[in-house]
């Protein structure tokens, strides 16, 4: 017994001083970072890329299911982003309401014979429309049969797009205007530096195949916020404002850590895991190679960029996932616990979900920093320290109730991790205001900086909790009727990291 | 009160003496985690405040800066010739406040002064730029070259250049290879923009890769500039080494249609790289270059898809009808979607849409196909 | 006296505009997107002799703002300048197959756009 408990405390002890080790790298990481980018962001120009014939081309997808309500005023925000060559591709996956027939009025749709190419196959699409107005030319409207998940409405979205680059998003996403200025430009900024000759000439063609001996950027994310106390007037965000409710009130201060400090630590060492379903700009070429969206997976936007890295390092291809840190997203994050807790069991079953999937690469060599750190990481510190963090609480119930627990040490412990959090938390909103100042006033930053107080005690506890259920669902293998209900609005789905 | 607080710090210093390690280090990193979280609030607190400060003072130095322009500077007839210069010295004059003595209200000024000058062209445009110099404000663009950090090197360097104020080759050449790509990158737009004798000399030196993103700007900037002499580009698209420079040029040569530059672009078509094939072969297209036609469909066969589609683009943008049969085949038999689509839309550039062969076409091609050709005659889609 | 609408978001180049306008004695009014021209133009009943708007802003770009105005039976007769930015080419295009009446490159050359507002008001006269 003494022996177990030597071991269960030892291994328990080395856990937690990785996890505290890798967040305070993160932190050093992101740091340096935010001052790279604000320092270049400062210098850059990005009007001369607003008029120029050399933009690359960019899609934008998003998936609508009934939201007649604000459908027209998001799709005119899409309409209105600030790029030159680009296209809004509106998915309607089976809307029950008037959604549809909303859009047609409003943009004078007609319907038109396209030259639908199903390189990912999804439920099937009844109809495209486009607008007569030439002022609304870079609308298309798809009309496909529900197929009860985000994933098979981007995929549909990706088969129609013409150019090379989709942007994804959701239709009651709020996207800051100079969105796709600023997340086109990573892809454009990798150096394709030697061109190697391989081999011998190719019998088919006759010429010796080459390949770029640089890094491709495949995809590229942004910070994502809550809308859900900000001021919208037509979907465009007049005052960005921190929820005033305490749930969705910590979500903000967790998203803002998870992004700020958690992606873009990760980014300066190109190990980002994932690209948030709220926005997401890829490589559309290398996005249908590994299969586009996977409809079944309850983590769709961790699940592809896993298969895009893997498809990449399975061809010898250099690749770059990439963040900036400038938050060109607000979403509405679940207000109430019901759907909150949907939400979260649902991320944490996806968790379950990729970990089992690609169970192969982690800790494989030959997959690199796939293999080696981001799926060993999700594997560690975000799939596993639910588990950890309740097996330990029952051990420190266990030793309350046999009365040998040493209460100083153990009070100091718990001082030091609480306080440890709340440091961690403070940090990334502290790197949050270095880019731009967000909120009016300094109240409200304050404010949210004190929620890392409370965020131990109440939110932290629930986050446990939800996953776990994940997990078990996940393992019983329970069917979710959540169907569509859940994707609305909370579509976005990203790893948040727990200290 | 004194002792017994002395006698608290004593406990805690016993305790602390004879903890097991972990404690030590916990009861270490408590401090750590305290002071550090204090620090990050004070900084939020710090950097608001400064920043809130700063706004507003930037705030009111250009609503000054404005009022003074459009009294001073706007105000001139834009259709009458005055002597050039005497506007801009009485605007002068008025400048000579004391919230433009400092270093920050400078730049204040020189930023506002650059926003108005890429506004506005002709003679006021020449005013502000006569303005910035009386004000000597080009001093203090000098001053931040010299500095060591790249970041205010740049932004010297964007400022120069947009005021035009010649700097020495030996200042900017050097940067133009510069290991910092941001730097690099300003250092070849200021050589392009104020190089007076060869502004394209860069291209001969250039030995790191010319990024996609900055391709954008300096593109912008050599079809803006109106006294640059544009050399041949042929020289480079045949010598350089530098792939991302080849390709570069292979954009200009389409902007300028170049034809001097085109057997240069034909030679290109032999090269092993694919991509620099398609670029090359894309600039063929754009540039209607009827010549290249039957070389484009004899190669065809045996290229690699992306080189396939752009075959298909180019013959379609040329369109001398030529090679109609050829595109038909390609539309009928190809099993690739995306050759289908692409061939299809060739024809339907090339024909009129009620011409014999789409109609024969479309009576005669699968659903698919059919479909295909639709879509592509459709006015209302563009690809 | 001409009333023109300035529809431009950029401060620096709304003031120069306006400016230019008011030297050569136009009336001038100045709104920063598409949402609050919309209003004026309803407000005024589209009480304008002629439209300067730039193409892209928040809330409804200028080729919006263009094909509404257009579709109004008061409208169809208004003449509309574009303002672009250099190299948009495509976007010239777009806008005068939409019914621009006329296209302005940033940076502006103040005698230009004097020169195309005249003409675009002495051709509404005659």
């Amino acid at each position: 017994m003494e022996l177990f408990r030597n071991i269960y405390e030892g291994s328990i002890f080395f856990y937690g001083l990785a996890m505290l080790i890798m967040y305070a790298l993160l932190a050093l990481l992101s740091f340096r970072g935010v001052i790279r980018f604000k320092r270049k962001d400062e210098n850059t120009d990005y009007t001369c890329m607003l008029n120029s014939v050399l933009a690359p081309g960019i899609s934008v997808i998003a998936p609508a299911f009934n939201e007649g309500v604000t459908i027209i005023s998001n799709v005119r925000s899409l309409l209105t982003l600030n790029y030159s060559r680009f296209e809004v591709i509106i998915v309607n996956d089976g809307s029950t309401d008037d959604t549809l027939d909303k859009l047609i009025r409003e943009f004078e749709l007609r319907e038109i014979d396209f030259a639908y190419n199903e390189r990912i196959k999804t439920q099937p699409v009844k109809r495209l429309f486009k607008s007569v107005n030439v002022a609304y030319d870079k609308l298309l409207v798809i009309d496909k049969v529900n197929g009860k998940s985000k994933a098979d409405a981007s995929n549909a979205g990706i088969n129609a797009a013409s150019y090379d680059y989709f942007l994804c998003t959701d239709v009651d996403c709020i996207i800051e205007k100079d969105t796709l200025l600023r997340l086109i430009k990573p892809f454009m900024e990798e150096e394709y530096k030697k061109v190697q000759q391989i081999g011998e000439p190719c019998p088919e063609c006759g010429y010796v195949h080459i390949v770029e001996e640089g890094v491709r950027v495949i995809a590229a994310g942004a910070t994502l916020r809550l809308a859900n106390d900000c001021e919208i007037d037509q979907g465009v965000i007049v005052r960005v404002r921190p929820p005033r409710k305490l749930l969705p009130r910590f979500q903000e201060m967790e998203y803002i850590r998870a992004y700020v400090l958690g992606k873009m630590g990760w980014s300066m060492i190109n190990c980002v895991p994932n690209v948030s379903g709220g926005l997401g700009l890829f490589d559309k070429e290398i996005a249908i190679k590994a299969g586009g969206y996977d409809h079944k997976s309850f983590a769709e936007d961790m699940d592809i960029v896993t298969r895009m890295c893997q498809y990449m390092i399975d061809n010898k291809l250099r690749y770059a996932v990439r963040y900036i840190p400038t938050t060109q997203c607000w979403t509405e994050g679940p207000p109430t616990m019901k759907v909150f807790s949907r939400q979260r069991t649902r991320w944490g079953r996806g968790m379950a979900e990729i970990i089992t999937i690609h169970r192969k690469m982690i800790f494989n060599p030959r997959y690199k920093r796939m293999g080696l750190v981001v799926l060993p990481c999700s594997l560690l510190f975000e799939f596993l320290a639910p588990i950890i963090e309740f097996t330990g609480l029952l051990y420190y119930i266990y030793l309350i109730a046999t009365n040998s627990i040493n209460w100083d040490y153990a009070l100091i412990l718990l001082a030091f991790v609480y306080l440890y959090s709340v440091m961690i938390t403070t940090l990334a909103i502290c790197w949050d205001q270095l880019t731009l100042r967000y909120y009016k006033t300094w109240r409200e930053v304050i404010g949210l900086a004190l929620m890392a107080f409370l965020e131990p005690i109440l939110y932290h506890p629930l986050i446990v909790f939800f996953a776990l259920r994940g997990y078990w669902f996940f393992i019983t293998g329970k069917k979710s009727n959540w169907g569509n209900m859940q994707r609305q609005g909370f579509g976005q789905r990203r790893t948040v990291q727990t200290a | 009160m004194n002792f017994s607080l002395l006698d608290f710090l004593e406990s805690i210093f016993f305790e602390f003496r004879y903890a097991p390690l972990i404690i030590q280090v916990a009861i270490l990193f408590v401090f750590v985690a305290i002071s550090l979280t204090l620090v990050a609030y004070f900084s939020i607190l710090r950097r608001r405040f400064r920043g809130f400060r700063r706004d507003k003072n930037v705030a009111r130095l250009n609503e000054l800066i404005d009022e003074l322009l459009i009294d001073n500077v706007l105000s001139q007839d834009p259709e009458s010739v005055e002597t050039p210069g005497q506007t801009a010295e009485t605007a002068a004059q008025a400048f000579h406040l004391p919230q433009f003595s400092k270093r920050r209200g400078r730049q204040v000024l020189i930023d506002r002064l650059l926003n108005y000058r890429n506004n506005v062209r002709g003679a006021m445009g020449d005013e502000i730029r006569t303005l910035y110099l009386l004000l000597e404000l080009d001093k203090d663009s000098f001053k931040k070259l010299k500095s060591r950090k790249w970041n205010r090197k740049v932004r010297a360097l964007n400022e120069l250049s947009n005021m035009e104020i010649g700097v020495a080759d030996v200042i900017i050449l050097p940067l133009t290879n510069s290991r910092n790509r941001e730097l690099r990158a300003a250092a070849r737009h200021a050589y392009i923009k104020l190089s007076k004798n060869e502004p394209f000399k860069f291209f001969d030196l250039a030995t790191e890769p010319l990024l996609l993103w900055d391709q954008v700007e300096l593109f912008r900037i050599i079809t803006t500039t109106n006294h640059i002499a544009i050399p041949n580009f042929a020289q480079w698209i045949t010598y350089s080494n530098n792939k991302s420079v080849i390709s570069f040029c292979l954009k200009l040569v389409v902007h300028y249609h170049q034809l001097k530059a085109i057997p240069a672009v034909l030679k290109l078509l032999d090269t092993k790289d694919h991509l620099l094939r398609a670029e090359a072969i894309n600039c063929l297209g754009k540039m209607k270059i009827a010549d290249a036609e039957d070389k484009l469909a004899y190669i065809y066969n045996n290229q690699p898809l992306n080189c396939q589609i752009e075959i298909l683009k180019a013959l379609g943008r040329i369109g001398s009808g030529k090679h109609t049969e050829f595109l038909k085949q390609e539309f009928q038999l190809s099993t690739d979607f995306e050759l289908r689509k692409h061939a299809a839309k060739s024809l339907t550039n090339s024909e009129p849409p009620g011409s014999e062969l789409i109609t024969e076409l479309l009576e005669t091609s699968s659903a698919e196909n059919k479909l295909i050709l639709k879509h592509c005659m459709n006015p209302l889609i563009k690809f | 006296m001409s009333k023109i609408l300035l529809i431009e978001d950029d401060e620096v180049m709304s003031t120069i505009v306006k400016r230019i306008l008011q030297k050569a004695e136009y009336q001038v009014d100045h709104v920063r997107n598409g949402k609050e021209a919309f209003e004026i133009l309803e407000h005024t009943g589209y009480g304008y002799d002629l439209i300067i708007t730039d193409i892209m802003m928040p809330y409804a770009n200028g080729f919006e703002i263009l094909s509404k105005v257009r579709n109004i039976p008061d409208g169809r007769q208004l003449p509309v300048i574009l303002l672009s930015n250099a190299g948009m080419d495509d976007m010239i295009q777009e806008g005068l197959k939409l019914g621009a009446d006329d296209f302005l490159k940033k940076p502006v050359l103040p005698a230009e756009l004097l020169m195309r507002i005249r003409r675009l008001l002495n051709k509404e006269v005659s």
